[in-house]
């Protein structure tokens, strides 16, 4: 049995891979910016992922894929949409999470979580990229200003000024046209947070606000984008370490699931092992306590298998067969 | 690593009802009888909206109805030259795209027959086809662009044409005693409605010049009302499981019910019916490994029928029952009476599942998903037609909240195609089964 399942998300602009152990532990994980659905990008992660750890592809004992290119990706034994695997690896980056908000390279998504940590309702942007990433990468590129230092610029915003359109193309408009009015840069930047916070805003009504409130994707990295975000909702949002790799944890703990679901009689422990044996030994001597060698042999009064334990290994041979 | 592109949809198809083929034979020959109509010396009338046709189609007038011709472009994948025509005199996309691509056969038409008549035109492309109007009806429940749409017809003909316009009202339903087919305001609403039929039917006598021969017209609904009951009845065998008829079997069904000669529609019906009941003896479903049950609520996208029948097949979701199939299209036949039809008639206009407040729409889609015993429910909100769209929020958190359902909202349209992206629907859709999937396996354990 091999000890590894890995979880890659083939997003739209970036490709995420992370790695678990059997008991659920990040082993590594990578992120890669290789351009839109990039067949380059997703192969640099899982290369960088399987590097970290030390691994290779063969070490892996499942492969779950989410993202736009889930379906692309060959070494993937199951795909699950973005939206199943950015809820299960947020709630698990922070559990109690009720609600998680992900904006990433081409979409936008808040996703009701119930208490069991399954998503509960969903809603995501519609008609073009306005409040997603790639609104942000137009209008950093029509601003002359790296994306990396887009949030920290925002921040120093003094007047309040409006991006109205629902287009990224048109706000694109709006933002030369205010720059062209003489607002400085900072000024209009935080317009261009505000309308994400706002448009993110709208999708939270649409499934109900309730927290914790968790924030994934590559856009919480922004510190403008996660200061207008929770000024609109009025409540304080929860950042993992790592928000961009939310989904690909997620998929990679499905995998985790499913690999340990299937090899369920492989996974038992030392001690129901030993248990294990002692029941079957029981159940064959012909010598009381003999387990095939009966100078070893144990008076089976004296070490009786423990019942909780030997129901565990009734239940889970039943369930294997 | 290899990386290749895969389609996810390889293998199942949807398993349609056969007995539905002969809707395509019997709306080709409709369309065929309309195109010759002028070369036949009939009057021609266009209208939109509600189905008056039994009217007009028992004074002998033929009948064209507006969204039936854009429909069937969109299906045989011809709408987008008259879309083009229309934009090009003006009519901007965010209009109806029912409305859009109607209006630009009307302007290929004057092209060919009118104000350009002297070019050739191409026979295989059926924008410039339809004989120009005599007449033209509008009587639209709720849809604010239906009147405004044959103001536009008539300009497009040079504002010759005499048009009549029946008032459908919004039944509010805000008063103590209101509810479905119930109250003081549904009987006055209903009074008002009758009152404009019969004043219809003297316009239509003026443009005949003939006295209007009801006797034809009493027979024609009496078909009608046994249609109906036959679709319901057939209709409400797909609360088996599996699922003997899909929506999308419904949806080709509607230009029977809705808009062709009343004399094949019985038959077609009963044909179906018998149909639908043997499979729910074989145990046959609509989709070849039913898993999944939804409700779709949204307008049809005309030119993906069979596209979206077979991608819900590959997920082995049967889509049960919808608010455009479910809830329209004589859907209460109890209410028509074969020898005084016109008040039933009036009253099934009004019924149209648009033209309701909020609490009677919802209550009826929340009635029917129970009845169906739907697992999700998938919305298609249609970019251009906003009539059908505005409730649906309200649906959805309805649907969630009464019913512990997840719902899943795509965006696409009647018969523009452009508005449609298939990516989007796919992965909401499949979060949704993911979500029902979970649920399930959270009960079971």
């Amino acid at each position: 049995m091999k000890q590894h399942v890995m979880g890659v998300d083939f997003g739209s602009t970036t490709a995420k891979t992370v790695i678990l152990d059997l008991n659920g532990n990040i082993v590594s994980h990578a992120v890669a910016h290789m351009g839109a659905v990039s067949g380059n990008g997703v192969k640099q992660s899982m290369k960088d992922a399987l590097d970290a750890a030390g691994l290779t592809q063969a070490d892996i004992g499942r492969t779950v894929s989410t993202g736009y290119g889930r379906r692309m990706l060959d070494e993937a034994d199951k795909n699950y949409t973005e939206i199943t695997c950015h809820a299960r690896g947020a709630v698990a980056m922070v559990p109690g999470a009720r609600l998680v908000i992900d904006i990433g390279g081409q979409d936008s998504k808040v996703i009701s979580v119930d208490s069991n940590g399954l998503v509960s309702q969903f809603a995501m942007n519609d008609r073009c990229a306005a409040g997603t990433g790639k609104f942000l990468e137009v209008l950093a590129r029509a601003m002359e200003i790296p994306l990396e230092d887009m949030g920290a610029t925002a921040l120093a915003a003094q007047e309040k000024l409006k991006i109205s359109s629902m287009c990224a193309t048109f706000a694109e408009t709006e933002v030369i046209s205010l720059l062209a009015e003489g607002h400085p840069k900072t000024d209009v930047l935080g317009a261009v947070h505000k309308a994400i916070a706002s448009r993110t805003l709208g999708l939270v009504g649409r499934v109900g606000k309730k927290g914790p409130v968790v924030m994934t994707g590559g856009v919480a990295n922004n510190p403008a984008a996660v200061h207008y975000i929770q000024e609109e909702l009025q409540m304080p949002l929860i950042l993992p370490d790592v928000p961009q790799i939310a989904g690909a944890l997620g998929a990679a703990l499905i995998g985790l699931d499913d690999y340990r679901a299937e090899n369920r009689q492989l996974l038992i422990s030392e001690a129901e092992d030993m248990a294990r044996e002692e029941q079957m030994a029981a159940d064959k001597a012909c010598v009381p306590g003999c387990r095939g060698v009966p100078e070893f042999a144990v008076d089976p009064r004296e070490k009786q298998p423990v019942p909780g334990k030997l129901k565990s290994l009734v239940g889970s041979l039943q369930k294997h067969f | 690593m290899n990386i290749a592109v895969k389609s996810p949809f390889e293998e199942k198809k949807a398993n349609k009802l056969q007995s539905t083929r002969i809707a395509g034979k019997l709306v080709n020959d409709y369309w065929e009888m309309v195109w010759r109509a002028k070369e036949e010396g009939k009057l021609v009338c266009w209208y939109e909206g509600s189905a008056i046709n039994p009217f007009l189609e028992a004074a002998d007038i033929c009948w064209v109805h507006g969204e039936a011709y854009s429909a069937m472009l969109a299906a045989r994948h011809q709408e987008g030259t008259a879309q083009r025509v229309a934009e090009e005199r003006g009519y901007m996309r965010e209009l109806c795209s029912y409305a859009r691509t109607h209006l630009g056969c009307a302007v290929s038409n004057q092209r060919l027959r009118g104000d350009n008549a002297g070019a050739t035109p191409d026979e295989d492309d059926l924008t410039w086809k339809l004989p120009p109007p005599d007449m033209i009806i509008s009587a639209y429940a709720y849809c604010s662009t239906g009147q405004q749409w044959d103001e536009m017809t008539s300009r497009v003909f040079g504002k010759k044409i005499p048009i009549f316009n029946v008032s459908l009202p919004w039944i509010w339903g805000s008063k103590p005693d209101a509810g479905y087919l119930r109250g003081q305001e549904w009987e006055e609403t209903s009074t008002y409605v009758e009152r404009q039929l019969f004043d219809m039917v003297k316009f239509i006598e003026e443009r005949t010049g003939k006295p209007y021969p009801w006797d034809r017209l009493y027979s024609m609904m009496a078909d009608i009302r046994r249609a109906s009951e036959l679709r319901l009845e057939a209709m409400e065998l797909c609360t088996a499981q599996p699922a003997p008829a899909s929506f999308f079997d419904w949806v080709v069904s509607i230009a029977p019910i809705n808009n062709l000669p009343v004399a094949g529609v019985k038959d077609y019906f009963e044909t179906v019916l018998t149909e639908v009941k043997q499979r729910v003896k074989d145990g046959e479903g609509a989709v070849p490994d039913e898993k999944y049950r939804l409700f779709f609520d949204g307008i049809m996208n005309w030119n993906k029928v069979g596209w979206l029948a077979n991608k819900f097949a590959k997920w082995d979701a049967a889509v049960v029952a919808g608010r455009y199939t479910h809830m329209a299209f004589w859907q209460e036949p109890s209410l028509i009476d074969p020898n005084a039809p016109v008040r039933g008639m009036a009253q099934n206009y009004l019924i149209c599942p648009n033209n309701h407040a909020a609490p009677i729409l919802i209550d009826l889609i929340m009635g029917l998903c129970r009845k169906f015993k739907v697992d999700g429910m998938v919305i298609h909100a249609s970019r251009t037609c906003r009539a059908f769209t505005n409730p649906q929020f309200m649906i959805a958190d309805t649907a969630h909240k009464q019913l512990g359902i997840p719902t899943s909202m795509f965006e696409g349209d009647v018969t523009d195609e452009s508005f449609y992206k298939d990516e989007l629907l796919n992965s909401r859709v499949e979060a949704m089964l993911e979500a029902i999937e979970h649920r399930r396996m959270v009960h079971a354990a």
